[in-house]
């Protein structure tokens, strides 16, 4: 990545970056230009480098943040109206260490609100476009963030992969994209979605530049308890030799575009010697399922705080606190983020709890365990991210189910807590671009980004 | 299972939405078709199975006793509110 | 019809650390400002995350082995959902599936036993206060650390109520994991009452009187309860299973706002706190720095010290385990200083922080066992052993200062007594001694006492006397 220097100044940088990002206004990636506040530290590291000092590995770097990153810089929406007015004092663990580097946030993107979806039409702020197609959908939730990057705006732009948030909108705008092993990257500061399957991440134009972000990012943090240690720098890299496929997903469902890419791909590693592995996983069958159980719920729970009462949007018709409470939340929320806050308490509620969360949280065991026996047979995944590439705006939004169906393959390793990169891997008839994912154990996320340097041609 | 109005009512409740007729036909309908799918777990056995909530290997993580200083002040989170007086959030009447 | 009261209670004991549950501010809001001690946690900024306090873990330890419980290899937090602005998350932080403290048994004073059912860690809410047409929130009391302690339904009479409350206080005094100050909330009652006829093993519909905060008004409003439902079913109505308020002026209880279903709080498992698992060890480790235990004290200083004066002391466990330090045959005579004399003083409270050493507490009863002090001097003494000005003097040094050691040594006392005898002035008592007049013995001791400046024994002083004279 472009990174700020004696010959090039981290305001070039950040000029160009908003001017881009003007220039593709009509996308609707930006829920929030940050011209003056990047300007401002853009001068303050090139006064840096002119007098020599040291600066960070991200120096002048113009990134953009996926507007459910708290930060002081811009209000914190998650594009979502119930959060409207929200100017966070604090800042995100992940937003701090980046901007440490100096990385320089130029504005926050547009995502389905509270991250709720998977084609960031479910935004207070309508949809961001997709890169190759304005008549498509960008993904999501991420979707302002993975169009961002493939617009060549911005170096990087974070991401939140709950259910495949990261890797489905990477893949449909034909950039890297990675969800870390769960608990790699703390999630302080950053709007909850579903705290057991929440990952922070990126989206990148190459490996190297991933690998930069994660070693930047990564490691405990006392503000969130479910962090790892700093197990990314000292990972060691490990040498793969056999690269699985999962039968299952070898099915009608999948695009045959992608299913000839996968195959290609296959075939590229064959070629420089690596051994495919055909994988019988019939429990992942059972991951959307389980997952629209799960995360509904922990969503129901993580989105209780949302009242009117302490911040953000507060509803004219609060005459009393019951009306404070049920207007609020009824103005506030989309139909995407009422739908998921009332299966969560349908699958909690006294008398389906045992029959749905319980039975949920078993089925997550059986998930777990499949990918750990998929592992003893090989070292790497090698599956698509989605069964389709990018659809048609409005295509599936008003059939929930269908476009639940667009995170079959994405979920399950969120339910697992393994890592998943979203690698390019060409583009269909239509030139739209096609993605894979390559899906490691826990803590492999180094030995991942390394490994898919070898799927390029 | 076959999600009647007055479930819908009832979840609307637990969520505390004050839902419009219209929504609550259209948000009944999905809803249906969504608890029909998520509910083909039932062919799952889970026998003996134990549940996983956290996928996260680690225990007893936990602070010392210890008062440190925070990340926002008093007054910045109040200003966050919509109404605050006397140091303290004001919300409407309790009925 | 009689009627056989059952009664469950569930109690809240807010713990003592120095910092909230979750976060790393002041537990502590006596006398500070609204909102003054509230973190973004506590206020439940979005993307905020619980940070686990692991001193509220030890003291729920301390807490359940103090009531005979099985302290949890595993234990989970789970969410706990209810709107309500004195609920920033919306949710309370507790433990509903897997509690840290299993069951376990608490001992009244008269030896039954009462059955605890679990005990759990959880979050304290926030306040409101009402006005004509609004309400203010204060989030100082969110997450201070509680546990709440869940009896089984051993408890038949208000009486019995009242000494298990009393009891469940003295226990978590002596574990030391709360202040116990009743005044301010720090340990809260639920009452729940059902009645049923005698010889039936159908238990009766309960009514629960909820946020008693001292003994006497659960004592009361038991009584009230068992009353007032006894009056119900005689006249053939039926009791209503609801949540009851106690007006302590009026003396009464009155049904708060029963929604015609039971509360759904659609419990969860807390995602963003690992899981708590406890060593053998480790709860072995600490539960050896618990003291005796109320019970353990009873069977202890049976018979040492009277059981209306170890009640008294048992309020006290400063006091308690400073006895149970000092010499066993001083005991008795130390713990009718401690009651008569020191919980006579104004200033006991604050003495209690800062009890007189072991040493100097055995050295006074041994002064006043070799009579070296009377027991006047015994209590002037041991009040100023309390005293920080005098303090680390000593005992003895204290005794000196003050000038009441009593003159013990015989030969000492018989060279002052042959002194006296010597004195003219002293001749005619003398004679009436020997002519059998008893009372003048009484002028001879005043001689010698006033020539020993008043350190002589004076029992000592007369047995000479009546020796050398007779």
């Amino acid at each position: 990545m472009k990174i700020a220097n004696r010959k090039v100044t981290a305001e070039r940088l950040v000029r160009d970056a908003l001017d881009k990002a003007k220039h593709f206004a009509d996308y609707n990636i930006f829920t929030f230009l940050n011209e003056e506040g990047a300007l401002k530290k853009a001068r303050e590291i090139d006064a840096k480098i002119a007098a020599g000092e040291k600066v960070g590995r991200l120096a002048g770097v113009p990134y953009a943040l996926k507007d459910n990153f708290m930060s002081p810089e811009g209000d914190t929406t998650a594009s979502a109206h119930i959060l409207e007015g929200c100017a966070s004092p604090i800042t995100a663990t992940a937003v701090e260490k980046l901007e440490a580097e100096g990385a320089i946030m130029i504005g926050r993107t547009n995502l389905d609100a509270f991250a709720h979806g998977s084609s960031t039409e479910n935004s207070y702020f309508g949809p961001t476009l997709n890169a190759y197609d304005q008549s498509r959908v960008a993904g999501g939730s991420s979707g302002g963030s993975a169009v961002a990057v493939a617009l060549d705006i911005v170096e990087f732009a974070t991401g939140t992969d709950t259910g495949g948030s990261i890797r489905q909108p990477a893949s449909f705008n034909g950039v890297y994209g990675l969800k870390p092993t769960y608990g790699c990257i703390s999630r302080y500061g950053v709007v909850a979605m579903a705290s057991s399957t929440d990952c922070i991440g990126f989206f990148t134009k190459t490996p190297g530049d991933m690998d930069l972000l994660m070693s930047v990012a990564n490691g405990k943090d006392s503000k969130d308890l479910t962090t790892l240690d700093n197990y990314y720098h000292d990972s060691k890299l490990k040498k793969a030799k056999r690269i699985g496929v999962i039968k299952e997903f070898d099915n009608d469902s999948v695009d045959k575009n992608i299913k000839k890419a996968l195959k290609k791909k296959c075939e590229l590693l064959k070629s420089k010697g690596y051994e495919i592995v055909e994988l019988e996983m019939p429990a992942l069958k059972y991951a959307l399922a389980a997952y629209y159980i799960i995360v509904p719920a922990e969503v129901a729970s993580n989105l209780s705080r949302y009242d009117g009462v302490r911040y953000g949007f507060r509803s004219k018709k609060s005459e009393d606190l019951d009306a404070l409470y049920s207007e609020t939340r009824s103005e506030g929320f989309m139909p995407e983020n009422k739908r998921r806050i009332m299966i969560g308490n349908f699958v909690l509620s006294s008398g389906f709890y045992d029959a749905y969360f319980l039975k949920a949280a078993k089925a997550r065991t059986l998930i777990v365990e499949e990918y750990a026996k998929a592992f003893e047979k090989c070292d790497f995944i090698l599956t698509p991210v989605a069964p389709n590439p990018a659809f048609k705006l409005g295509e599936k939004t008003n059939d929930p189910v269908a476009m639940y169906l667009e995170d079959a393959m994405s979920v399950p390793l969120n339910l697992a807590g393994v890592p998943g990169l979203t690698i390019p891997a060409g583009k269909n008839a239509d030139g739209l671009p096609i993605g894979l994912q390559l899906i490691g154990p826990r803590r492999s996320d180094k030995s991942l980004i390394e490994f898919s340097k070898e799927l390029t041609e | 299972m076959e999600i009647k109005r007055e479930d819908i009512l009832h979840l609307a409740d637990l969520s505390n939405f004050s839902l419009s007729d219209a929504e609550v036909k259209s948000l009944g309908g999905d809803l249906q078709s969504i608890i029909k799918y998520i509910s083909q777990l039932d062919e799952l056995d889970t026998e003996n199975v134990e549940p996983t909530y956290q996928v996260f290997e680690m225990e007893n993580v936990w602070r010392a006793d210890e008062i440190l200083p925070q990340d926002a002040s008093r007054e910045e989170l109040l200003a966050l509110t919509v109404e605050a007086k006397d140091n303290q959030i004001k919300v409407p009447k309790v009925l | 019809m009689k009627y056989v009261p059952t009664i469950g209670i569930e109690c809240h004991v807010q713990l003592k650390t120095k910092t909230k549950l979750f976060s790393e501010v002041d537990n502590d809001a006596r006398g500070k400002e609204p909102n003054s001690c509230v973190s973004p946690v506590d206020y439940a900024l979005p993307g905020m995350l619980p940070r686990l306090n692991g001193e509220a873990v030890r003291l729920a330890v301390l807490a359940g082995r103090a009531m005979n419980c099985e302290i949890n290899a595993e234990s989970r937090f789970d969410r706990k959902h209810y709107f309500y602005p004195d609920s920033p998350k919306g949710y309370q932080i507790t433990q509903f599936y897997q509690p840290i403290i299993g069951s376990g048994y608490v001992e009244l004073p008269d030896g039954e036993k009462v059955r605890i059912e679990h005990a759990h860690l959880e979050g304290d809410a926030g306040k409101l206060t009402h006005f004509d047409s609004y309400s203010l929130v204060d989030l100082n009391r969110v997450d201070t650390p509680l546990i709440e302690i869940v009896s089984m339904p051993d408890i038949h009479s208000a009486k019995a109520a009242h000494d298990y409350c009393k009891e469940l206080w003295r226990l978590m005094r002596f574990a030391d994991v709360t202040y116990g100050d009743l005044y301010n909330g720090n340990m809260r009652f639920d009452v729940n009452i059902s009645l049923a006829p005698e010889g039936s093993d159908v238990l009766g519909t309960r009514a629960e009187v909820k946020n008693l905060n001292s003994f006497r008004s659960v004592e009361r409003a038991t009584e009230y309860e068992i009353k007032r439902q006894s009056k119900l079913l005689d006249a053939g109505e039926k009791v209503v299973q609801e949540t009851r308020g106690w007006n302590d002026d009026a003396g009464k209880t009155t049904g708060q706002r029963s929604k015609e279903e039971a509360k759904d709080y659609r419990y969860m498992p807390e995602p963003d706190l690992p899981p708590v698992r406890l060593s053998a060890e480790f709860i072995e480790k600490e539960s050896a720095k618990l003291p005796p235990m109320p019970s353990e004290y009873r069977k202890r200083f049976k018979g040492i010290i009277a059981n209306e004066i170890l009640e008294i002391l048992l309020d006290y466990p400063e006091l308690t385990n400073k006895l149970n330090e000092i010499d066993q045959k001083y005991v008795k005579n130390m713990s009718n200083l401690f009651t008569s004399v020191l919980l006579a003083e104004e200033k006991s409270a604050e003495y209690l922080n800062d009890l007189p050493s072991v040493r100097d507490l055995n050295e006074l009863a041994a002064m006043n066992e070799k009579k070296e002090l009377s027991s006047t001097a015994t209590k002037e003494v041991f009040l100023r052993l309390f005293d920080p000005q005098m303090k680390g003097h000593g005992t003895r040094q204290i005794a000196k200062e003050l000038g009441v050691i009593q003159e013990n040594d015989l030969g000492a006392l018989e060279k002052i007594v042959d002194a006296v005898l010597a004195k003219p002035e002293t001749q005619k008592a003398q004679e009436d001694f020997r002519a059998g007049e008893e009372k003048v013995i009484g002028f001879l001791v005043g001689q010698v006492m006033k020539e020993s400046h008043g350190k002589a024994n004076p029992s000592s002083v007369q047995d000479i006397l009546r020796k050398k004279l007779s």
